[in-house]
């Protein structure tokens, strides 16, 4: 039995990851409320924001949190172009299936970009703060993570705010809830749909920022992080962005958690057990999961 | 042509919807009596008419056509061998072989049903391993360790089909993909078993035999599987079951509610399609001789499958083949031209993505349809219509409508 210093440890670690997780998660989940898409490409996108927030420390000398100021508009810009340029223009009849051809198109042309432009070498941030970190109670919080959950935190809070009390947010709401009927009371749904793909591709910004600061990113990583937010959308139930949050938070602190008897890279295996656990047992995901039942 | 039975059925179904006269409907049915004038049911424009007509007018050429092509692709598979001027291009072979034989085990899954695996390249590492394992640690017969592998394959396939299966489109992919990275996982991790990433060395089953005789031997064997996996994909085309997976992919709800029993059927043919893959990987640890965790478990060999797939149409027997034969080749040929680069990540996606955008039916469809335009200018009115655009247009015609 594992001392209770290294349970609180690895709790904590958890929590803090799974807020990483959970903000992921629901730019995963607006794709799919949009339009039934599964955006193979959204942990690609995470780790090219990686990379630029690495490049921006490493060659302009800032901190990489600044490089957010660039990348997150030009995600959303990307994401509105995705989303009319190529989602919106594949057949509806099939539009599962090709859309997820298509974002694992992207995804290999964004891992081999970054490998052609930057090498596979494995890249890290040496940061002034990097190996700060502080007591909580006992457990041991590095700084740097400390930075990602807040920023994570705080992007769900403002994507919450502004899903729950803007008139674009009603309307993207709307438009995920009933298409047709949004049309009916004037909503251009059209650009909404655009906009809300913007949205979700934002959040990759901030999480491969986040991610940048304290993890050693090279292009393959996607591969990593696609699988266990897969498994965090299907458990949440898909199209819930609040099962996708509790999900996340769930499945990071049972990943930290294993680490301490199965070492890391046994943990990871709990995402795809809970992925086929979930699919065999209960496969409208087991929180919410109102649209999952028909796909 | 397996197209025909499509024909057949398609434009029937059109006609209810159709039946009000709608700007785009309408050439089509004036154009009919001068293009399928012999047949009396033809004659008078009458709804049920199309039907008889499209089937008549494409089965004549196209009967003789598979044979046609079957025949030409056995002469094929076996002069190759003596035609190839060195061993390398002989090796060269059977790797296309074995795409080939990949892309058609992923058409029964794929083209008929309609739901795409990318997961398809961890069942054929799965096959691989599970053969070698038998050969090396079990010292069975090389080939007893064969079928025995696909049979085991195929077991496992059950519970994984069954968790992908029962939900509709998207949670299958996802499952495929985690296939992938979790095998990945396990079968690097687990060291004392597979080798990790040290590779795992499978004995050879004809130890005294030379390198050329034994590309030899192996394409033999692989084209006899690729002629066993397009019979068995012809004769399920021409099969009640084989209707039923169709009506899957066109409508599932509509299917289920005419009593096809849609997740057996899903099922069964995810096995098959298991089977087939899994024998396909097998036959590559045997030739090949050495395996490796991230070349067996890697997601690409999944999407060049697809892509093989897509571009040579799903619908058809051949379409996998002929994907294989131009995907395949192409790869060969990048690999000795620019070595292991980074961009061959680039040139794939981009392929893919221009393919599931300009060409999602393939090249053989494509090109069926340019050569009966350029043959016959009247019949390009009768056209296979999928579910998928018959949707499209009446979502057009409705949009008009609202507007």
């Amino acid at each position: 039995m594992p001392s209770g210093a290294l349970l609180f440890q690895s709790i904590i670690l958890g929590l803090l990851l799974g807020g990483l997780y959970a903000l992921l998660a629901a730019g995963l989940t607006l794709y799919f409320g949009i339009m039934r898409v599964v955006m193979i490409a959204h942990s690609a996108f995470l780790i090219l924001a990686a990379y630029l927030a690495w490049w921006t420390h490493s060659r302009l000398g800032i901190d990489p949190l600044l490089s957010m100021v660039v990348t997150v508009p030009l995600f959303f810009g990307a994401g509105v172009l995705l989303q009319r340029g190529l989602l919106s223009r594949l057949r509806p009849a099939t539009l599962t299936m090709m859309s997820v051809l298509i974002t694992f198109a992207i995804a290999l042309c964004i891992e081999g970009l970054l490998g052609y432009a930057f090498s596979g070498t494995q890249r890290r941030i040496q940061l002034g703060y990097g190996t700060a970190s502080f007591d909580l109670f006992g457990a041991r919080v590095a700084v740097v993570k400390l930075i990602a959950f807040g920023l994570a935190t705080v992007s769900l809070a403002a994507l919450y705010l502004l899903m729950k009390r803007t008139q674009f947010g009603w309307a993207l709401r709307a438009t995920i809830q009933h298409r047709d009927a949004a049309r009916l009371v004037g909503i251009d749904t059209e650009r909404t749909a655009g906009f809300g793909f913007g949205l979700g591709l934002a959040t990759a910004a901030i999480g491969g920022t986040a991610l940048a600061l304290d993890t050693t990113i090279y292009p393959s990583l996607h591969w990593h992080w696609i699988g266990p937010l897969m498994a965090i959308i299907v458990v949440g139930g898909l199209g819930s962005v609040a099962g996708a949050a509790a999900a996340a938070l769930l499945l990071g602190l049972a990943q930290s958690l294993l680490q301490i008897p199965m070492g890391a890279t046994w943990a990871q295996t709990v995402f795809y057990v809970a992925l086929f656990a979930t699919l065999a047992v209960r496969p409208q995901g087991f929180f919410g999961g109102r649209l999952a039942q028909r796909f | 042509m397996p197209n025909a039975s499509d024909a057949a059925s398609t434009p029937a179904a059109e006609q209810p919807s159709g039946a009000a006269p709608t700007p785009a409907a309408q050439p089509s049915h004036a154009a009919l009596p001068s293009g399928a004038a012999p047949t009396p049911a033809a004659a008078q424009p009458s709804e049920a008419a199309p039907a008889p007509g499209a089937a008549s007018s494409f089965r004549t050429p196209s009967n003789w056509l598979p044979l046609g092509a079957a025949a030409l692709l056995i002469v094929a598979i076996l002069v190759f061998p003596s035609l190839a001027p060195n061993p390398y291009i002989l090796s060269t072979g059977v790797i296309v072989l074995n795409w080939a034989v990949l892309a058609t085990a992923w058409n029964f899954v794929g083209g008929f049903t309609g739901y795409i695996s990318l997961g398809h390249g961890a069942l054929a590492g799965l096959g691989g391993y599970a053969t070698g394992l038998l050969v090396a640690k079990a010292d069975m017969p090389s080939f007893v360790a064969l079928v025995v592998a696909a049979l085991l394959v195929a077991a496992l396939a059950i519970p994984i089909g069954f968790a992908a299966l029962r939900v509709r489109g998207a949670s299958f992919v996802i499952v495929s993909i985690a296939l992938v990275l979790i095998l990945l996982l396990v079968f690097q991790s687990w060291s004392s078993v597979t080798g990790g990433s040290r590779g795992l060395v499978v004995p050879r089953p004809f130890p005294g035999m030379l390198r050329p005789e034994h590309h030899r031997v192996f394409f033999f064997l692989y084209g006899g599987l690729l002629l066993l996996a397009l019979l068995t994909w012809w004769l399920l085309d021409r099969s009640r079951f084989g209707m039923g997976l169709k009506a899957i992919r066109e409508d599932e709800d509509k299917a289920e509610s005419l009593g096809t029993p849609t997740f057996a059927y899903k099922l069964t043919v995810f096995v098959i399609s298991a089977a087939f893959t899994a024998l396909a990987g097998g036959l590559y640890a045997l030739w090949f001789g050495d395996l490796d965790p991230v070349f067996q478990f890697s997601v690409l060999t999944g999407s060049y499958i697809v892509l093989m797939a897509l571009l040579g149409g799903v619908r058809n027997l051949f379409g996998p083949l002929l994907g294989a034969l131009v995907v395949g080749i192409a790869l060969e040929y990048f690999k000795v031209e620019f070595g292991n680069s980074p961009l061959h990540l680039v040139t794939t996606g981009l392929l893919l993505g221009l393919v599931v955008m300009f060409m999602p039916d393939g090249v053989i469809p494509s090109l069926t349809a340019l050569v009966q335009r350029l043959r016959n200018r009247e019949a390009s009115s009768i056209r296979e219509v999928t579910a998928a655009d018959l949707a499209e247009q009446r979502r057009r015609e409705q949009e008009g409508v609202n507007s």
